[in-house]
Parts: structure tokens; sequence; C-alpha cells
């Protein structure tokens, strides 16, 4: 059994509430210098073609059920022929965006360093230099002693139960734990939740974005060459004529005068 | 002059939501936008905060089209000061040369937007504006074309070209652009009925059996849909009345016919309940979808 230590309220008072506000506050600052430092994305023409030719033909498998067999056969010819389709023949130049090659991607990435992992470095230090060589808090599960000499940098006891951790872990844990405040309080889009930022990182690695477009235009023509036409206007009019029209509403009294 | 917060007896907030309503659902009520907006600029601009930049937008759009051209120039002028580098307020500039019949000049403010940011959608279509406002309907027909190839999802552009069709009488590809148009907005019955009267107006008994069948579709999304109704009982008594048909599809269409007829006396029996020139009005109804019949031998 661990034995329970008593700390100085003195702590709570000026370690562990200081190191709350320092970090929301500079969170918050984080989020409004990302901000400005965001650049537009520009994009060609090419792309925004792209990507409307992709929701018309999409909206041609969905709702091709609504337009006449015929009108419905030629837009599918169009797309999928084997000569002269669409989708055949528009191969699009792909390039991936390294960040040597691509200037814009490099500036972004070096801004996302600095609004992020500079900070958090910075004031991290800083805490441990200041907040020194007391306990500051007591996590509520038991560690192992492999955590001691992470999570208690300036303590040199050995016999210290590893659960009691410095006032730099404490920080850490604010960092991440203080994501849901900054939603409350930014809204959800913000540009302080570091972890968000660190699993983007990790997964824009892994996709590769512009040779999406002609991968794109292969499953367009797979899925329209699936696609079948059902006329919704087979017996339309069987189902107008099973009952009489609904004219209610149609000749009210009142008349809308004037603006208000 | 009385002002409209006088005259209706509303705050300035309500104006300003009014005001607001007629931007979200594209209103081009421009007499009204002027007279509520121009008060609200002059009486009340401080209170409005950053709201009032896109209202001075709205007012200076509805002043060219009633000519206040000074209302417009004002506009225009705070618009600049605010935003000196703003595409969308040369756009504006360019509208108003345009207002001003110079074509040319607001051409080459066009252009330099163009040059500029190649994807800005609004600068080509207010070209294409631009051609149909001089008269030359086939130059603007083939910019619409080279346009809509290249941003194939713009239905405002969709719709603009199938009027420049029926302009010229080119009903086949009105009947495409409608089309497009159909399968983004399924359940629009407005371009259900369009399409269904241009393909009355190409002829030929299948494009009446398609017409009557869309009329049918625009009745069944609205159906209140009087134009529809009318449509749906012409072309079925058309159909019925052509000799080409088998005796099957003739009955069919009579009977489609006599159910649109019954509907449209119901609705005119409705319109004028209570009042006494009903009677009179019942019976020309009456009369008229006698005469319309063509006969049936």
């Amino acid at each position: 059994m661990a034995p329970e230590l008593l700390l100085d309220s003195n702590i709570r008072l000026w370690v562990v509430l200081p190191i709350v506000f320092i970090t929301f506050l500079v969170g918050v600052i984080r989020h409004y210098v990302s901000i400005l430092l965001q650049s537009d994305k520009k994009l060609t023409l090419e792309q925004v073609s792209d990507s409307q030719v992709l929701i018309r033909s999409r909206i041609l498998r969905e709702n091709g059920k609504y337009i006449p067999k015929q009108s419905f056969l030629m837009r599918k010819f169009y797309f999928n022929n084997q000569e002269d389709g669409f989708f055949k023949k528009t191969k699009r130049k792909v390039v991936p965006p390294s960040p040597m090659t691509d200037p814009s991607m490099l500036t972004d990435m070096m801004k996302g360093n600095v609004t992020n992992v500079l900070p958090m470095i910075l004031i991290g230090g800083w805490i441990n230099w200041t907040f020194s060589g007391f306990v500051t808090t007591k996590v509520p599960f038991p560690l192992t002693l492999r955590f001691k000499p992470m999570l208690q940098q300036g303590i040199e006891l050995l016999s210290l139960d590893a659960s009691w951790v410095s006032s730099a872990s404490w920080y850490f844990l604010n960092v991440f734990g203080l994501r849901s405040m900054y939603s409350l309080i930014l809204g959800q889009d913000n540009g302080a939740d570091q972890s968000r930022i660190m699993q983007e990182q990790m997964s824009g690695a892994a996709m590769a974005m512009p040779a999406d477009t002609n991968k794109a235009f292969k499953a367009e023509w797979e899925a329209l060459e699936l696609t079948d036409h059902q006329w919704a206007l087979e017996s339309i009019e069987e189902e107008l004529m099973s009952k009489e029209l609904d004219l209610s509403g149609m000749f009210s009294r009142e008349l809308p005068t004037g603006i208000f | 002059m009385a002002t409209v917060s006088e005259l209706y007896d509303v705050t300035w907030e309500e104006m300003r939501d009014k005001l607001r309503k007629w931007r979200e659902e594209n209103y081009r009520n421009s007499e009204q936008i002027v007279d509520v907006g121009e008060e609200l600029i002059n009486e009340h601009a401080s209170k409005l905060g950053d709201d009032v930049w896109i209202i001075y937008e709205q007012v200076m759009i509805a002043a060219l089209d009633c000519s206040r051209d000074d209302l417009a120039w004002t506009c225009l002028q705070e618009l600049k000061r605010q935003f000196p580098d703003s595409h969308r307020v040369k756009r504006l500039a360019g509208m108003r040369l345009e207002a001003l019949e110079r074509y040319e000049d607001a051409n080459k403010l066009y252009d330099s937007i163009l040059q500029d940011d190649a994807t800005n959608t609004a600068a080509r279509k207010r070209k294409i504006a631009i051609l149909k406002a001089q008269g030359k309907n086939t130059e603007a027909i083939r910019e619409l074309n080279e346009y809509l190839e290249q941003f194939v999802g713009d239905q405002e552009a969709w719709h603009e070209l199938s009027e420049l069709y029926i302009n010229e009488h080119d009903y086949a590809k009105a009947a495409f652009c409608l089309e497009e148009l159909m399968m983004t907005n399924p359940h629009n019955h407005l371009y259900c009925e369009q399409y269904a009267e241009v393909k009355y107006t190409q002829g030929g008994l299948d494009n009446l059996e398609l017409s009557r069948k869309y009329f049918a579709q625009a009745l069944k999304l609205n159906n209140r849909n009087m134009r529809a109704l009318f449509g749906l009982y012409m072309s079925a008594s058309h159909i019925a009345a052509s000799p080409k048909v088998s005796a099957k599809v003739k009955k069919d269409n009579v009977k489609y016919a006599a159910w649109a007829g019954a509907q449209i006396n119901r609705a005119y029996q409705l319109a004028g309940r209570g009042t006494k020139e009903n009677k009179c009005s019942v019976k020309a109804v009456e009369e008229m979808l006698e005469s319309m019949q063509i006969t049936m031998s």
C-alpha cells in the first residue's frame, strides 16, 4: 500500500491551476495565430471541372430514372463509350505533391510545425524549469517503476511511487485534456486541437490526392456500367388518377398585401 | 414621402430580416428592395454592423434594375472603399457599366478578373449576359456551351441555356438542358412541367406521350399546378385524336383527358365558391373544354 502523501495546498493554488490556465491560453493563442497564417488554397480549373463531372455522373446513376430511357442511354454512352467515352479517354497527369517540389506544401508544413510543435516544446521546457523539484499531483491508477524517469523529472526520490508525477507531466496531461474545452469555446474546427492535427499528419502521409482523379474516373466508369434504367414514370398516370387531386389551400381568401 | 418604417410600422430589425429573407430566397422584387434597403442604409447603417456590406451589394443590384444610378454609385463607392481588391466588387462595377451600356469597358473589366483567377464563374457568366443583352444569341449559346463543358454542375447556367435554345426554337437541345435540371432536382415540379411543354411543342406521337407523362409527374409532385393539369388534358386529347394510334391507346387517352377535364371543373368550382359570377365562369370553362376537345372518330 503506497504511503499517502499530504501535499501542501499551496501547490494546488500556485502550480496546478496556473498550469491549466497557461495551457488553455496558449491553445487559444495558437488557434488565432493559425487563422492568421492560413494560406489560400488555389484550385485549378481542371480540378474544379473534374469534381463537377464526377458529381454529374453520380447524379446520372442515382436520378437517371427520372429522365426518358433514350436520354439516359445517350448520357451513359457519352461517359462510357469504348473508344471516346469521357471516362475512358481522359487521363489526368498525376504529380504526387512531395514537399521538395511543391513550395506551397513546404511552407504549409513549416507553418504547421511552428504553430504546434514548437510552442509545445518551449512551454513544456519552461514549465519543467519553473515548477521543478516538487510533486504536483497523483495519477489515479498505479504505474510501474519504468515510468518514473519520464514522469518525475525533477524529483530524485527512489522510493517514491510512480503515480506521483511532476508538473511537466501535468502540463502534457492538460494539453490533451483541454481538447474538449477548445471545441466548446472555439467551435469544432479549431487550430488549437493538437492531437487531431497529429492524427491528420499521420494519415495525410498515407494518402496521395491527385492520383485519386484517375482512380475516381475508373470507379465511376465501373459504377455507371452497372447502372440500368428503371423509368420512374412507367405507370405514372394510373398512380396519379387513382385519387382526386388535392386542391386544398389553393384559393385561400387572404392575399398578402405590401411588403410586410 | 413617408418612409417604409412609417408606412408599415416596422423596426429596422424587421427590415433587415426581410432583406435577408429576400436575399436567401433569391427574390427579384427590385423596387421593394430599393425602398427598404435605401432607408436602412441611410438611417441605420451604423447599427447593422458587418451585415451592411452584403446589404450594399443587394441594394446595388436592385438599384441597377430600377435605373437608380445615384444609389448604385453610392453603394459601389462604399464597397470599393472597404474591399479595394475584391473580385466580387469588381464584378459589381462591371454590372454598373453594363447598365450604362458601356459593354466594351465591362468586357475589359471581366477579362481582367479572369486573368487573375481563371475559375471565377461570376465574371464568365456576366460576359455571356453581355452577349445576350447585345442580342447576339448564337454567340451567347456558344459561349455558354463552352462554359458548361467546364462547369457541368452549374444549374443556373443549364436553365439559362435551355431558355436561349427555346428562343432559337431548338427544342431538342432545350429538352436536353431541362433533363439535366430534372436529374439534379427530381422533386421540382416546375422543371417537369417546362420539359413537358417543350416536348409538347416538338410534336410527334412519341413526344406527345412523353409530355403527357411528364405533365402527370408535375401534377404528382404538386397537385395544384393548373398549367400541368391543362397540359395533361391537351396532350391526352391530342393523342386520342391522332389517326395513327391503336384503339387501346385511344381509349386510355380518352380516359385520361376525361379525368383531367373533371379535375379542371372541380378546381374552377372551388375557385368561385360563394360568388355570383361563379356560375358563369364555370360554364365558360366547360364550354372551353368542349371546344378544345378535338373530335375523335
